[in-house]
């Protein structure tokens, strides 16, 4: 909530420092206060209190320092840290990095002003999640399943197309068989311009802005932008999910540059460097994020994380995708080679797991097969991996009956179950049939991960 | 003749010959073209249903999408109109306000906002500033509060400023200003006196 008092201002800036800046004869100032800053043209900027102590306190700056002087700058301290308003109305709405409207709309009328830090969720409060939602893609559907709740991150690569994938699902994600509402918030972080404007024709154009909330912070939008971005993102799909009872999945790309933004940052403030010059906090900091997501007992809303980041050289070791792997529940990777096969989404499926779609699938949820189908799927393109590496040495000629049937599931699996067009929306229906068309190229004894009885009714081979 | 007879029959039962033959292709024919046909009404009756459903699939959803569209169209236009008529009732309240500089309650709210101010910049010299038409009333709040608390120095300053009401708090370096001008005050309390103004133009209130 606003405050009824203003908070002083102060105009000895001692010290501009990168993002950075330091103002002299602080009498009240708290951590994480919100400072406005005015520059010597009256232009405002936003800025938080990262230190206080000695009658300096430190701020840094959200849209830069740049144009900032030691004179004629002022900073005052408003009394509380930054907030987003938050309503039902925000639904349709694009905002920028900030939280501003950036769709040429006024301001939100608020419900209510959240603290864009959110609320550590109570653990023991904690529902687990349990409950599919269809993204429409079938190796995600059918193999990496995305329960309400989970955190699952797309780990891509520079030039791949994380981006369409992300709008794609922004698009079709949906929960199936219940009446209750779903929400999109998609918080872009650092992308190109021609991104943004993807993301926001791509929602427009199928229908679905009126379901999202979109928060775009551009490539040349201050960098330091980018670490408030992804926080005002999951306050408005707090309030969605906990306040409003919508299934609400959150969509971050690119948390690499988020990650740039804290190294910017932390160099900034001459801290000692961890792995490649990222703050030894980066972990707890990308946890910060990656933990507003999920369900609450009692409350019927869930929020669903999709973080997506470009692993740099495809270093899947690189510590943003290592730490982030670490707190998430599993991860889609997208691979190099079968992008460059031309096939999309290039996921590959060997290195990607989600890790709670044993208990978002199943008689009741999705259907009967579908976990068999999808263990099956992986054992067959395992082996069909294996075989091709052995055609490389002894050729086709040498291999068996049954390795050449692999071979050929192999490339099925790729060319019509995994590839898929970037505005085709799959059904799970659809999904399995097509892994059933797969699997009924091989020997019916082939396939030991699935029931007698599943292999009798979904079958298609002689 | 005999021999010409003969050559009759023969010819003749090559004749019947081959027409049966030919009846029998001409029949086999017929019944080929019948099967394929069959076979293609039923090819031609899946791609209709095909292309039917893909059409019903594409009207379904440029109809989600035409829906969605004007409903988010009608929704922003209300937003816009209803800024409108925030903006306006801000406008009156403003004028309203600049009005009430006589009432008795104006100048116990002075009196409080100029306690406030004073003591929010701390210890020290400090300079009020407030508009023209206030400026006595300040000086006189200013000196009772003096005589309350004779640690509180504090002078009016000479140039006025261009404000609803209230004042404006600076220390004797310049280096700290406290803002607890009316103008202000509305400025902060916007955003939740917008959603009051809405609620009441929506009937919610």
């Amino acid at each position: 909530m606003p405050e009824t008092t203003a908070g002083v201002e102060y105009t000895k800036v001692v010290e501009i420092k990168g993002p950075l800046i330091i103002i002299d004869g602080i009498t009240k100032a708290s951590f994480d206060e919100l400072v406005e800053i005015e520059t010597v043209d009256g232009e405002r900027r936003l800025g938080k209190v990262l230190e206080v102590g000695f009658g300096k306190a430190v701020v840094q700056v959200f849209e830069g320092t740049t144009g900032l002087t030691i004179t004629g700058t002022k900073a005052k301290f408003i009394g509380k840290t930054m907030e987003m308003p938050v309503s039902q109305e925000l639904l349709g709405r694009v905002f920028d990095g900030l939280g501003r409207p950036n769709d040429g709309l006024p301001d939100p009328i608020a419900d209510k002003f959240l603290d864009v830090n959110g609320e550590p969720m109570n653990p023991e409060r904690r529902e687990y999640p349990t409950s599919f939602i269809q993204t429409g893609v079938s190796v995600i559907d059918g193999m990496l399943t995305l329960v309400r709740g989970q955190k699952l991150p797309i780990f891509s690569g520079s030039g791949m197309p994380h981006n369409i994938l992300a709008a794609q699902i922004a698009r079709q994600a949906a929960v199936v068989g219940t009446k209750e509402d779903f929400a999109v918030v998609f918080a872009a972080i650092g992308v190109q311009y021609s991104d943004a404007q993807y993301f926001k024709r791509s929602l427009e154009e199928s229908g679905a802005l009126r379901r999202s909330v979109l928060f775009l912070n551009l490539a040349d939008d201050p960098a330091i932008e980018r670490i408030i971005t992804p926080r005002v993102a999951l306050t408005v799909a707090e309030y969605l999910a906990f306040d409003l009872g919508m299934h609400v999945l959150a969509i971050l790309t690119d948390m690499t540059n988020y990650a740039e933004a804290l190294r910017e940052i932390s160099a900034a403030r001459e801290e000692v460097p961890g792995r490649k010059g990222y703050p030894g906090y980066l972990y707890t900091d990308l946890a910060n994020n990656y933990e507003r997501a999920g369900r609450v007992k009692g409350k019927n809303g869930s929020v669903t994380q999709v973080p997506i980041l470009s692993m740099p050289a495809d270093d899947i070791t690189h510590p943003i995708p290592d730490l982030t792997g670490y707190i998430t529940e599993g991860q889609i990777v997208l691979g190099r080679d079968l992008f460059r096969k031309g096939v999309y989404p290039p996921v590959n499926v060997l290195m990607s797991l989600s890790r709670l779609m044993k208990d978002g699938v199943g008689e009741g949820k999705t259907r009967s097969d579908h976990m068999e189908v999808g263990n099956q799927l992986y054992d067959a393109y395992s082996r069909a991996q294996e075989v091709r590496a052995l055609a490389e040495i002894v050729g086709r000629a040498g291999l068996t009956g049954v390795d050449l049937k692999y071979l050929d599931v192999g490339d099925m699996f790729e060319q019509q179950f995994l590839k898929q067009a970037p505005d085709e929306n799959r059904s799970l229906d659809e999904t399995l049939g097509r892994a059933w068309d797969v699997l009924s190229n091989l020997p019916e004894g082939e396939l030991t991960k699935i029931k007698e009885k599943h292999v009798k009714q979904y079958y298609k081979g002689k | 003749m005999s021999s010409n007879s003969a050559l009759e029959r023969t010819i003749s039962k090559v004749l019947s010959q081959k027409e049966t033959e030919l009846i029998s292709q001409i029949d086999s024919a017929y019944q080929e073209s019948l099967k394929n046909l069959e076979a293609s009404q039923g090819k031609l009756e899946g791609e209709r249903t095909k292309i039917v459903e893909s059409a019903r699939k594409q009207a379904e959803n440029l109809k989600r999408q035409i829906v969605g569209s004007s409903r988010l169209a009608a929704r922003n236009q209300e937003l816009v109109i209803i800024e409108t008529a925030v903006s306006n009732a801000f406008e009156q309240a403003k004028r309203k306000l600049a009005d009430a500089g006589d009432k008795e309650s104006y100048k116990s709210l002075m009196a409080g906002v100029i306690e406030e101010s004073v003591s929010s910049i701390g210890s020290g010299k400090v300079t009020v500033e407030c508009n023209k038409s206030d400026t006595e009333l300040v000086k006189r709040i200013i000196a009772d509060l003096q005589k309350k608390n004779p640690k509180v120095e504090a002078s009016v300053s000479n140039h006025s400023i261009d404000i609803i009401g209230g004042i404006r708090v600076k220390s004797a370096d310049g280096s700290m200003t406290y803002d607890n001008t009316i103008d202000s005050r509305i400025e902060r309390l916007k955003p939740l006196i917008r959603k009051n103004i809405a609620q009441m133009l929506r009937g919610e209130e």
